[in-house]
């Protein structure tokens, strides 16, 4: 058969732009589209299409919040949000019209202790919904949550009570209905998701009539798949970017997006050869992060002003230790200490060209100021334990470490795992600052603006002090994308397919 | 016969148990806590304790390993922790895919090879048998994975011949088929020079035996004797290896199956150990095995049918 292929061939085709069909790539297969146990921006990618929320992200590139179900959404005070939905909204497949007992469940069960949500954090000092009316209803804190708008309100969708508990009361990667311009047809696991056209949608019409949505964990793949025509965006590597520039695809382009995501070296402050302050602050101003970001991402990323990335409420405009590092301090700070030179280091990474290149960068940023580095490479399981308690002693051996995280639409979700309360979890820095918390906390508390920025800057500073972080980049996420699509994306880059329009001709 | 088969599927069913149970405290001996790697950074300790105890990390490993044969005597392979389904729906879902490739190299392979092996003994030295000898080995020495991507790079990408990715629309015979075409080639290639070097050796060796001389003697047609006299018998080790060569392309699958981004029990069992999904691992890792086995069982069965001497313990030739 495969014989016969070769010598008879095929005429070229591509499958993408068929009409009103939109096919696009998904970093991960979904696990499971019921926002207490959806697991990942993958699952929020397809939720985004197919549930209402109260409020949903602005499809002009910034994190604000636009009426989405909601025709009225009010701070009655910093506790109390009352919210009036639109007539009409109906959920698919027969459960009827959306109300605010629909809405009143939906938040409740993300902090039943029954259902145990993985998300429940994220719901914050959520305390019930109260049900006025058939449309209407107040939403009740125990206490203010600033985040509670972007991380709560508008990244989980409204499911229909009926629906749910005709399932059960939960359910994975098939909903029993949906709500958005989009409905859920099929689910091939791993390999695709089908989305089509709600025809119950009173909304500015769904610009495609199905979206095919492609698990494709490895981004070589997604970009041959682009360029054998079967994708219409996807985000592809770094390291692609360049070439692909050179030499783009026909009628395609490239955008290369600001991410949120944040890359840091991490120093526990526990270990014996890293207690001393002088000796992680010569560390710190040892490090060129410029040369890093040169290295790892070609230009296309700037060095970070701290894990809240650029265009966010907190970002700091200058880091403490230059982006270009400086070795003469970091010589002088190592004399001052006394430690006698040179010392070794270790270095854990997980396994990617994205950690591997800044790790020998690293190791020779420091290898000139006498101090030697040992890359030890993971693989992504392994490597996100290492500093974990839970998992045994390996943690007091942990010494420097490069790694990242993913942010989201608020500072407070780039800093809150560097809290006291985070050590031998997620702080394996073991960092532990009592500024640092309260600031934590009343920055959750204040709706104040220029309050929270004002506190999120110093909170970096905080860090940056302690001599255990030295802030890398945010990095990049570059898409490659039709010309036919005008695509919408969040400012971290991820894509908003309610957002994603033919391009006009 | 009866009593091989039923020796060699009793031996089977015990390489399983074992084969299992080493994969097992493989799995639980690798560093990483599951829970924190599958629940994320929102794993708070109640969480994490939580899902220890749904998936029984709490446990010691003997009464882990107790209670995944416990389950497995009821058919039940456990839950998925990620999606809450059941691990037996998961795997059975992507297992077809597999399968089909691994068959659709295998029996490319055999299809291209045998006659290849078979062309080249009857022509010994001759300048086509020369040719083969070299583009065999040149099967043989790229790793299937360097082929997988200069097939995707020409034939997909640059001339848009075949799919770069996925498995074809379900029901559309015409396009998963398409969909398999290269995938299951650059799975099948290396077998198709090793499958040929085999048969030309076997085949070498036989056309001296002196049946085969005894039937030139009497006078019976060349293709017949090659047919029926040598190849038979010069195919028995293939049969052997192309046992073995299903569960060699198993692991081969995965590069497939990622370079092709296609569905399928490889890379879904690669997922799974990457992020700790032990009861995906241990189901995955029972039918692949149990697969493997079924495989090796089959070819000695077949391998008995077609020389009688094996089926009495006796040595093959």
């Amino acid at each position: 058969m495969a014989g016969a292929a070769i010598a008879g061939g095929f005429p070229s085709i591509s499958w993408a732009v068929q009409g009103d069909q939109l096919h696009i790539r998904n970093y991960l297969d979904i696990a499971s589209l019921d926002p207490p146990f959806s697991l990942s921006g993958a699952d929020g990618f397809v939720q985004e299409a197919i549930f209402l929320n109260l409020l949903k992200f602005k499809t002009d590139g910034s994190w604000d919040t636009e009426l989405d179900a909601a025709e009225y959404f009010e701070a009655v005070d910093d506790t109390h949000y009352a919210f009036r939905l639109k007539r009409g909204l109906m959920f698919s497949n027969g459960f009827g019209e959306m109300t605010a007992d629909d809405v009143k469940f939906s938040f409740e069960r993300m902090i039943d202790p029954d259902l145990n949500s993985i998300n429940a954090p994220d719901m914050g000092t959520l305390s019930h919904v109260e049900v006025h009316d058939r449309y209407s209803g107040t939403i009740v804190l125990h206490s203010p949550y600033a985040v509670f708008i972007p991380i709560a309100v508008a990244s989980y969708g409204i499911m229909s009570r009926k629906a749910v508990g005709s399932v059960g009361g939960r359910f994975s990667t098939e909903p029993p209905c949906c709500s958005g311009p989009y409905l859920f047809r099929e689910w091939q696991a791993k390999r695709k998701t089908v989305l089509e056209r709600n025809p119950l949608w009173k909304g500015p019409d769904a610009a495609f009539a199905e979206i095919h949505i492609y698990a494709i964990t490895d981004a070589k793949a997604a970009e041959m798949a682009f360029e054998a025509g079967q994708l219409d965006c996807a985000e592809i590597s770094v390291e692609s970017v360049e070439p692909l520039q050179r030499d783009l695809p026909p009628d395609s382009s490239l955008q290369v997006l600001p991410s949120g995501r944040n890359f840091w070296v991490g120093m526990n402050q526990s270990n014996p050869a890293l207690q001393d302050l002088k000796v992680r602050q010569a560390v710190q101003y040892a490090i060129d992060a410029e040369a890093i970001v040169e290295a790892t991402w070609f230009g296309l990323a700037e060095p970070a002003m701290g894990p809240v990335p650029r265009g966010m409420l907190g970002c700091r405009e200058r880091t403490l230790v230059p982006a270009r590092g400086d070795a003469h301090k970091a010589k002088a700070l190592l004399r001052e200490s006394g430690v006698e030179l040179p010392i070794r280091l270790r270095l854990d990474i997980a396994s990617d060209t994205l950690y591997k290149t800044p790790a020998q960068v690293i190791q020779w940023s420091l290898k000139k100021v006498g101090i030697e580095v040992d890359i030890r490479t993971h693989d992504a399981g392994t490597f996100m334990t290492l500093g974990q308690e839970a998992a045994g002693d390996q943690w007091k051996d942990l010494q420097l470490f490069f790694t990242s995280f993913i942010g989201s639409s608020d500072p407070y979700y780039s800093l809150v795992w560097f809290i006291s309360e985070q050590m031998g979890h997620w702080n394996w820095e073991r960092f532990s600052n009592e500024e640092f918390d309260r600031l934590n906390g009343l920055a959750q508390a204040t709706n104040d603006v220029a309050e929270r920025d004002r506190m999120y800057q110093r909170m970096q500073d905080i860090m940056e002090e302690s001599g255990c972080y030295r802030f890398i980049s945010n990095g990049v996420m570059p898409q490659i994308v039709r010309n036919s699509i005008k695509p919408a994306f969040t400012p971290d880059g991820y894509g908003l397919l309610r957002g994603f329009r033919p391009a006009p001709q | 016969m009866l009593k091989f088969i039923t020796q060699r599927s009793l031996l089977a069913l015990l390489i399983l148990v074992l084969a299992v149970a080493l994969l097992f405290a493989m799995i639980h001996m690798m560093p990483g806590d599951p829970a924190s790697v599958i629940l994320g950074p929102r794993a708070t300790p109640e969480l994490i304790a939580e899902l220890n105890q749904r998936m029984g990390l709490d446990q010691p490993m003997l009464v882990q390993l107790g209670r995944f044969y416990a389950g497995l005597a009821q058919g039940d392979l456990g839950l998925d922790v990620f999606s809450n389904r059941a691990v037996a729906d998961i795997v059975f879902e992507q297992l077809p895919y597999t399968i089909i490739l691994v068959l659709a190299a295998i029996g490319g392979a055999t299809l291209l090879g045998i006659p290849l092996g078979c062309f080249s003994a009857i022509n010994r030295n001759s300048l086509l048998d020369r040719l083969t000898a070299v583009m065999s080995v040149a099967f043989i020495a790229i790793p299937s994975f360097v082929v997988a991507l200069y097939l995707l790079l020409l034939l997909a990408v640059k001339w848009r011949w075949f799919p770069a990715m996925g498995a074809g629309e379900s029901g559309d015979l015409v396009d998963q088929a398409h969909h398999l075409a290269l995938p299951a080639l650059a799975l099948g290639l290396g077998w198709v020079g090793y499958i040929a070097r085999l048969v030309r050796a076997s085949m070498l060796e036989v056309m001296e035996e002196n049946h085969i001389r005894t039937a030139r003697a009497f006078g019976l047609p060349e293709h017949t004797i090659v047919i029926h006299y040598a190849l038979r018998i010069a195919v028995l080790p293939t049969v052997t290896i192309l046992g073995m060569g299903i569960g060699a392309m198993l692991s081969g699958a995965l590069f497939a199956e990622i370079v092709f981004s296609r569905p399928g029990i490889g890379k879904l069992l690669h997922e799974a150990v990457v992020t700790r999904n032990y009861p995906v691992v241990m189901g995955s890792v029972l039918v692949t095995t149990t697969f493997f086995v079924l495989s090796t069982l089959i070819s000695d069965i077949i391998n008995a049918m077609l020389d009688p001497r094996l089926r009495e313990g006796g040595r093959s030739s």
